[in-house]
């Protein structure tokens, strides 16, 4: 009887703990996240119904015909009819399971009539979101300072879940997803969207999603891409569609201004503050945000003479890349004024006192034309 | 021809009887066994696409 007690007492208590912890899977705020949490419970319950058969008559027949009181074993090999049974119920059990299952993928598949197409492509290691049609495209990279990350300050809440600029999408309209990857193979994931598709470079994977409440979700890279794997989260904002419709005019309205700011002379302290912001984002995770690098890898920048007697290298580098080493190509993730600020900081920061300002026409020019 | 057939189909099922097992392994020929059983896996692959085709649309 004490036994008994134990167990239900541990299992409720486990049961209750799952559910406070979250350990099950979100129901999420999408029709076809709540289809597929409705699909998993079902299934899981027709395994615990399974197990408690199959192990309580287990348990039942040692427990009951135990040697101890002379049960004896009967020996018969074949039972044609027994094993019938034991093939065709699971068939249908499994059949059973598979029309539901059937049903909602077909709806987890079905990306017509869209209302909006976002491209997503994964780069080591941020997503960069681009609104089809629209002219607005952005990257999103991880906001938690490298302070919380090496454990000198304390963690925030939203600890590598928050990015500087959340993919923005309006709610109750259906929205494309295609997904592509410009380096490895990322993993678009966000558990309260129902959404976890692979991004595969030269391949164009399709999903789609119709929010029905406002709120902020965040998601990972759920595959693995390289030394900053858990670095790359993703943060989508569901806002009403009017909301959604004054933030786009706001976001073209500034890349405008952004195209206009390629042709004039910027002065280098101008380029300099500019290229502190974007060098901390993209370039320190690899170079240190002393520019000292971690050699042989990830080349010290800070005293390199290669890269400051030659301002040609320099750039074609962080354009380009350098094919066959850790470094990507910045043509497609940086505008030429972020990719003129950064050069402009990495020559002047750190004691490399070149006094040179590169000028975003110069690098416009460039990556331009391929 | 018709127990072939059966035989097959016992097999792609995982349950056969005994004597039927002992009769078509003294009496029956291989080769027809394998014939049939190649012709009957490619009726099952063409039933699989069409139960599928059926459940996309």
């Amino acid at each position: 009887m004490r036994l008994v007690w134990t167990v239900g007492l541990v299992s409720a208590g486990l049961s209750s703990k799952v559910l406070a912890n979250q350990w099950n899977m979100p129901v999420g705020v999408t029709d076809v996240s709540r289809e597929i949490h409705s699909l998993h419970m079902i299934i899981f319950w027709i395994c615990v119904a399974i197990g408690v058969v199959v192990f309580g008559a287990l348990f039942y027949s040692l427990f009951r015909y135990r040697r101890s009181r002379g049960a004896r074993a009967s020996n018969f090999h074949e039972h044609t009819t027994l094993e019938i049974v034991w093939t065709v119920v699971p068939l249908l059990i499994l059949v059973a399971m598979a029309i539901p299952a059937t049903a909602t993928l077909k709806k987890m598949y079905d990306t017509s009539e869209a209302d909006l197409d976002v491209m997503i492509t994964g780069q080591q290691w941020r997503w960069r979101y681009s609104y089809l049609g629209e002219e607005v495209a952005f990257t999103s990279n991880l906001a938690t300072p490298r302070s919380q990350v090496e454990g000198k300050s304390a963690k925030s809440e939203n600890y590598l879940l928050e990015v500087d600029e959340p993919l923005v999408l309006p709610v109750g309209q259906k929205v494309r997803l295609l997904m592509t990857s410009d380096d490895v193979i990322h993993s678009w994931w966000v558990p309260d969207l129902a959404v976890k598709q692979d991004a595969v470079p030269g391949f164009v994977n399709e999903n789609w999603v119709r929010i029905n409440e406002p709120g902020i979700y965040r998601g990972q890279c759920a595959e693995l891409c390289g030394k900053d794997h858990a670095f790359m989260p993703v943060v989508v904002k569901a806002v009403e569609p009017p909301e959604f419709e004054s933030w786009l005019a706001q976001r073209k309205e500034a890349a405008a201004q952004a195209a206009l700011g390629v042709d004039r002379e910027w002065a280098l302290e101008e380029l300099m503050t500019r290229g502190e912001q974007v060098y901390a984002t993209i370039c320190a995770s690899c170079h240190m945000p002393d520019g000292q690098g971690s050699p042989p890898a990830f080349p010290a920048l800070a005293g390199n003479q290669t890269m400051l007697d030659d301002a040609d290298y320099h750039i074609e580098t962080v354009i380009n890349g350098v094919s066959g080493s850790a470094m990507p190509a910045f043509r497609s993730t940086l505008n030429a004024v972020e990719l003129a600020a950064v050069i402009t900081y990495e020559r002047n920061a750190w004691g490399n006192d070149t006094g040179e300002a590169i000028q975003p026409a110069r690098i416009a020019e460039l990556i331009d034309s391929p | 021809m018709w127990r072939v057939i059966q035989s097959v189909l016992a097999a792609f099922f995982g349950v056969q009887k005994e004597s039927r097992r002992t009769e078509d392994f003294t009496h029956g020929r291989g080769f027809v066994f394998i014939v049939v059983g190649l012709v009957m896996a490619a009726l099952l692959v063409g039933l699989l696409v069409l139960v599928a085709s059926l459940a996309a649309e």
